[in-house]
């Protein structure tokens, strides 16, 4: 059924209004701030470059540290986040769905929540250095488990984890038995299936759940904050302090701006990189 | 014999993962009725007390009522809005409907931080309106909305349209043929969404933190008692939003018959 060119668009009115409004605009105005400058603590607009080379000369190497810390949080979620869907689907049987459905439950155990439970788990007199004392696996606390880039990897893994199953969970569902069956059949064998028929399938998941992952390590500041400790200057914490006691928007601007070009160039590199990995051989 | 133990090692790592991703959530739960004021092992005694004590803060009271007014709101209003759209996109050629899915859903992608400083800059420099509620809603319907449009259009994907035509060719109006066939078969789809809308706003910190202006929800409240230090009923906070958020979530999946 074909509707009337009008009704169509009625009905994309208010999401379309939402979108450009709400987002469009927003996200716009945000960008030409980049380009102002702050006199007396007051907004003036201008044409400036001055933000983004104080990015590049201040904060290149916050953008690269923290970059560093989000790509080995997006390999090792995406890794376990494979591992565990492909167990849902090929081997856990009919416990495969039970599987899933505990990741689908943490999706949703709150944000702040999580980061805090990881405080308190790894914290000096927090859960588990009590629980390794108790069992006499150590006799001093070990410090290093919170307020560092550790806890930060640990935390962070743990929240996108879930987020990271479901588009490869997603990619995998979609692979049906007659194929893996044929090839069977006709004798390959397992790792060749495997690298033959599900590893090129799953790409489009493999890509999402890294560049989902990716992005949230790299735009957080309050897992930073709560368990990172004051050496893991990772630059959501600079960009949020532009916005609370050090007040320069412009410059929070062109710092968000960089880190999300950045993040597009890594993820555009990572996705080709993983096409070829996948690829048929 | 290989086979076996090869799968005794995958079910020895999926119980693994299993563990690491749900026992925060175990430790958080049982940490809410340890006497001790200090979060470690051992547990010596087990009280109400810490329940007691949030109970009576009236600023608790405050921040749930807050974060349950723009809960329902934002699931009401992206709920309508993104099935409206769905409807439309059902009806146009897939290639078209796709840019515009994908155009619609850009602001998933967009970590939150940064949408929490694009709309604190938008509302508060360029409109200079106050902050409140009303910023929290709107700058909620953003990111809620593409996944309602997401699930809803996922079902209208193998809808028949044929009983529609037939109701238009017998005589009914448009809005009387969505309200008796469309909206029944897709009712289930419709709740789902909904209620991912609402478990995505409940849990929200970060766009609420830069759009609430002085207000409290539920995690806001959660983040100034993180702030100031030890204090035990913080895991009650953490435990009802989880509860809320998973329990509306869970209701969600089921209604959609989630399948991956």
């Amino acid at each position: 059924m074909r509707l009337a060119p009008n009704l169509r668009s009625l009905l994309l009115a208010p999401s379309s209004i939402i979108f450009v409004v709400l987002f469009l605009l927003p996200v716009g105005y945000f960008f030409v701030l980049s380009f102002w400058r702050v006199r007396a603590y007051q907004l003036r607009p201008d044409l400036t470059f001055d933000q983004y080379i104080t990015v590049v000369t201040d904060y290149a190497q916050s953008i690269a540290y923290t970059f560093g810390i989000a790509f080995a949080i997006a390999v090792v979620t995406t890794t376990i986040a494979f591992a565990y869907a492909y167990f849902c689907r090929f081997k856990a049987g009919r416990f495969g769905l039970v599987f899933l459905f505990v990741a689908i439950v943490t999706l949703f155990g709150g944000y702040l929540t999580k980061i805090y439970m990881w405080k308190t788990i790894l914290g000096s007199g927090g859960i588990l250095n009590s629980a390794f004392m108790i069992l006499e696996l150590i006799d001093t606390p070990i410090t290093a488990f919170l307020f560092s880039p550790i806890a930060v990897i640990i935390t962070l893994t743990h929240y996108t984890l879930p987020l990271a199953v479901l588009p490869i969970y997603g990619s995998l569902r979609g692979i049906t038995d007659t194929p893996l069956q044929a090839a069977r059949d006709l004798g390959a064998s397992q790792t060749r299936v495997f690298f033959n028929i599900v590893l090129p399938q799953t790409r489009i998941g493999l890509i999402t759940s890294f560049s989902l992952t990716f992005l949230f390590a790299a735009g957080d500041y309050v897992t930073p904050l709560l368990v990172g400790g004051p050496h893991t200057s990772m630059i959501g914490l600079f960009i949020q302090s532009q916005f609370g006691h050090r007040l320069n928007v412009p410059l929070g601007s062109a710092m968000s701006f960089s880190v999300v070009v950045c993040c597009l160039l890594v993820i555009t590199v990572v996705a080709l990189l993983i096409n070829r990995v996948t690829r048929p051989r | 014999m290989t086979s076996n133990l090869n799968r005794a090692a995958w079910y020895a790592f999926a119980s693994l993962a299993v563990a690491f991703m749900l026992s925060p959530l175990v430790i958080l739960v049982l940490f809410c009725f340890s006497e001790s004021a200090l979060l470690s092992f051992p547990i010596t005694g087990l009280t109400f007390y810490w329940f007691e004590t949030l109970f009576a803060r009236a600023q608790f009271w405050g921040a749930l009522e807050n974060s349950l007014i723009v809960t329902g709101t934002v699931g009401i209003v992206s709920t309508v809005v993104g099935t409206m759209a769905a409807m439309g996109l059902a009806r146009m050629r897939l290639r078209v409907s796709s840019l515009v899915m994908a155009v619609l859903t850009v602001p998933i992608m967009v970590p939150p931080l940064m949408l929490g400083i694009v709309f604190l800059s938008y509302f508060a420099t360029w409109w200079e309106i106050r902050l409140g509620l009303h910023s929290v809603i709107l700058a909620h319907l953003v990111f809620t909305q593409p996944f309602v449009i997401l699930i809803v259009n996922a079902r209208m994907a193998g809808f028949d349209f044929a009983a529609l035509d037939s109701a238009q060719d017998l005589g009914a109006s448009k809005l009387h043929a969505f309200f008796t066939i469309t909206l029944p078969i897709i009712r289930p789809s419709i709740l789902g969404a909904a209620l991912i809308a609402m478990a995505l706003s409940l849990d929200d910190f970060l766009v609420t933190f830069f759009t609430i202006g002085g207000g409290n929800t539920l995690p806001i409240f959660m983040w100034g008692m993180l702030r100031k230090g030890v204090d035990p009923s913080i895991n009650i906070v953490a435990v009802t939003l989880m509860v809320l958020s998973v329990g509306v979530s869970l209701i969600g999946l089921r209604v959609t018959r989630y399948r991956g």
